[in-house]
């Protein structure tokens, strides 16, 4: 179903395809219906295991016929002795290890190579590693062969050393090594415990977890420690003076910034999100979200330092609004001037929150502001607030009493100021 | 070692200097939704019974039906589909066990019994079939660690993970397994870079992430994705071709435009795509002369990129198409019938 070109033809290479297919498919047929008509009569013999042989060397997603296969090969087992049973299950390896040749990537024949491991009274994990090893040196990417090779490793008892060694090679000989730092995220952990991180995301966690992506392919990285990441900001400003324009390298520079100081790099963390924009707009979206992340971050730093109830990001591109639930204490919130849609559902845990700035905006939903005790004041000119519908939530702050909507196109609505007072009668100054 | 820069005029692959696997996108390519072609494609592909490729493709034909049906109901023309005879097929194809397989003479398996149950939700005759014994399939094929068998062969994928729960969900039966146990064993298949794998320690692929995503969906579990990372990895997978590939490195293929696309769905993050780029891909994998989807531009068409194309389109908001759920992969209107409105991160 992937990959197959359409090509043109002439009408005579037409005929002659479909000449040469209409006979493949009465081959096809014909051996399938022998192989189901003797599955039905119940023979579990060694014609069975022929006629699946020729069908599944080129249909191996033939599920059914694998089955069928399995249950001819247990038949036998229960008359034959032991070497027997040794020597059949190895020629069944030998008729897989072909089926792969054509078709690396079968989940059948996977399975099925792992079921006859189970069944052999003497599996050679030795042999069973090498045939990973040429797979792998014949596409480094296959997922199949990764899988079977854990399960190989792990019965055979190779140590975490080796198989560190083994990504080592080759990712030192791949360009395309992604599944090698997949497998070496999974190993390194063996050999260094971690102590277990509770469910609770954690933003440093998820701030080195993607420093970890984004460094991959480049670097052997620890981003444990800061020495090590202060060296790695020194080889990453290098390479930067280099390729300005290297996305991966601008990213990089960014977390690492992060994680060393995000208040002390905040203008030169904008200037870099900027380019990153122009140099890969296709996610200009993501890196807006991820700076109004930081932005907000950093503000909520500087709260903390200075003790102060006032939460103010007003004309910084926030796209996004997040950690609300660190917000708790906050009184009065300053959002104008940003390019926000909506107010989310988090805002409810707003509980102190008496006064809310937030002109300017795109904000279609107020979602968030129910409930709401002690809010006062809302501030919501030039924004897209277009139905009544969209302000019931505010009939639940019931200490509200100054409003401003001027700007919005719900001013358009019929009766608005009368539909309005009988919505929130306890607003007293209402601008629209 | 790659060369900087090479061209194949058939296939349009391009290696760039920085090494990108992509396509280029010939000028000539499709640019507007052939939505008539494609429903006449899909209406007349069971129809020529001695056909190769259909007749080679048996073995899934149950989950064939499901993507033609589905992505005829997307476009509105379910009424050209043969229901009766389709209904009855799914019956001759229910076993003695309870599951269900994907066609006549062959073997039941989980992939087949929720194939069978989405088509048999599409046109609302749930009980045709005997749901209990399907339920009774379904959980015996739960192992000790939370994850499911595909068949009672044994092979373990988070892919049968969200087979078995969306089956249970579209019958109304969820609470018939080990939840706890069952997402206990998914979340164990989440990789350093937040997306999921077929088993633990399995590396990262958009079809496992959005078969995961899904079954967090449906048990109400997605708070336990790491959204920003999750969906930072999978707006990544959009290449400058504007379409989307799988896991790094790979070529685009239309498929991805909905494993992709309805995992940041799921989690909120679909806006992180350049959505106008990644329709122009998914319209440049029309053929014009055929009518269906291929999986990049000039390759040939079948039903399953068929049904990915259009899903796409629709989670991209083409109002021509029905709007589709992105965790079912199949049309609202169909899962507000049946009462299912799964979660979604915000």
């Amino acid at each position: 179903m992937h990959g197959r070109v359409k090509v043109k033809s002439t009408a005579q290479q037409e005929e002659e395809k479909r000449k040469e297919r209409e006979k493949k498919l009465k081959a096809f047929v014909s051996a399938r219906d022998a192989v189901l008509r003797k599955r039905s009569a119940g023979e579990h013999d060694e014609e069975a295991l022929q006629l699946t042989q020729q069908l599944l060397s080129s249909n191996p997603d033939f599920a059914t016929l694998w089955n069928y296969r399995r249950e001819v090969l247990l038949q036998l087992e229960t008359s034959r002795e032991k070497d027997e049973v040794q020597k059949l299950y190895e020629s069944e390896l030998h008729f897989i290890e072909a089926c792969l040749k054509v078709n690396p990537k079968s989940y059948g024949c996977w399975h099925h190579r792992s079921w006859v491991n189970t069944r052999l009274p003497q599996p050679d994990w030795t042999r069973e590693l090498g045939l990973c090893d040429r797979c792998l040196s014949l596409d480094e990417r296959n997922f199949h062969c990764w899988d079977y090779r854990r399960v190989v490793v792990k019965e055979s008892g190779v140590s975490v050393e080796q198989e560190l060694q083994f990504t080592d090679r080759l990712i030192g000989s791949n360009f395309s090594n992604y599944s090698s730092w997949h497998y070496r995220s999974t190993l390194l952990p063996q050999l260094h415990p971690q102590p277990i991180h509770s469910h609770r995301v954690c933003e440093e966690q998820l701030l080195k977890d993607q420093l970890l992506v984004c460094v991959c392919g480049r670097s052997e990285l620890s981003v444990e420690k800061s020495s090590v990441l202060q060296a790695e900001l020194q080889s990453c400003n290098q390479l930067l003076e280099l390729e300005p324009q290297n996305k991966w390298c601008l990213l990089t520079i960014i977390l690492l910034m992060r994680a060393l100081d995000p208040l002390g790099h905040e203008k030169e963390t904008l200037a870099h999100f900027q380019t990153l924009k122009e140099v890969d707009p296709m996610r200009s979206s993501y890196y807006s979200d991820l700076c109004s992340k930081f932005l907000i971050e950093n503000t909520i730093l500087k709260m903390e330092y200075a003790e102060v109830r006032v939460f103010s990001l007003s004309n910084k591109n926030l796209t996004t609004l997040c950690h609300l639930d660190q917000l708790l204490l906050v009184t009065h919130i300053n959002l104008s001037s940003n390019q926000l849609l909506r107010l989310p559902p988090q805002f409810a845990m707003l509980q102190c929150l008496e006064v809310l700035e937030a002109d300017d905006n795109a904000i279609e939903s107020l979602e968030g502001l129910y409930h709401l005790p002690k809010l006062e004041e809302v501030s919501l000119r030039n924004n897209q607030i277009c139905k009544l519908s969209d302000l019931e939530s505010l009939a639940s702050c019931t200490k509200l009493t100054r409003l401003d909507l001027r700007g919005n196109p719900v001013h358009k609505t019929a009766n608005i100021d009368s539909e309005l007072s009988q919505l929130l009668p306890l607003v007293t100054a209402l601008s629209l | 070692s790659l060369s900087l820069l090479a061209e194949s005029d058939d296939n349009n692959f391009i290696l760039q200097g920085t090494q990108v696997k992509d396509v280029i996108i010939k000028p000539d390519a499709p640019n507007t939704l052939l939505l008539d072609k494609h429903a006449d494609y899909i209406a007349a592909y069971g129809s020529k019974k001695d056909d190769y490729e259909y007749t080679l493709s048996e073995y899934l034909r149950m989950s064939g039906i499901y993507w033609g049906l589905t992505v005829m109901d997307l476009m509105g023309q379910l009424s050209r589909m043969n229901r009766e005879e389709i209904i009855e097929f799914i019956k001759s194809c229910q076993h003695d066990c309870g599951g269900i397989s994907a066609s006549i003479g062959h073997d039941p398996h989980l992939l087949y019994t929720l194939s069978a149950v989405q088509i048999l939700s599409l046109y609302d005759s749930i009980n045709v079939i005997d749901v209990e014994k399907v339920v009774d399939y379904v959980k015996g094929l739960q192992q000790e660690d939370g994850s499911f068998a595909g068949d009672k062969w044994g092979e373990i994928d988070t892919r049968f993970s969200f087979c078995a729960v969306a089956t249970l969900a579209l019958l109304g039966k969820l609470d018939e397994i080990n939840m706890d146990k069952a997402v206990e064993f998914v979340l164990s298949c989440m990789n350093f870079d937040g997306g999921f794998g077929c088993r633990p320690d399995s590396e990262s692929h958009a079809g496992q992430i959005y078969c995961c995503t899904g079954f967090l969906s449906i048990t109400g579990q997605l708070h336990k994705v790491n959204a920003d990372l999750l969906g930072w990895w999978l707006c990544e997978r959009q290449l400058p071709s504007g379409g989307l590939n799988g896991r790094p490195e790979k070529l685009p293929d239309v498929c991805y435009s909905w494993w992709v696309l309805a995992s940041l769905k799921i989690i909120g993050r679909i806006h992180w795509i350049d959505k106008a780029k990644l329709r122009s891909f998914i319209l440049a994998c029309q053929d014009e002369e055929t009518g269906g989807f291929a999986d990049r531009p000039g390759d040939m068409v079948d039903p399953f990129h068929t049904l990915f194309g259009v899903a796409g389109l629709s989670l991209l908001g083409d109002e021509q198409i029905k709007p589709v759920n992105p965790v079912f992969c199949m049309p609202e209107d169909v899962l507000q019938r049946v009462g299912l409105q799964p979660d979604l991160l915000s």
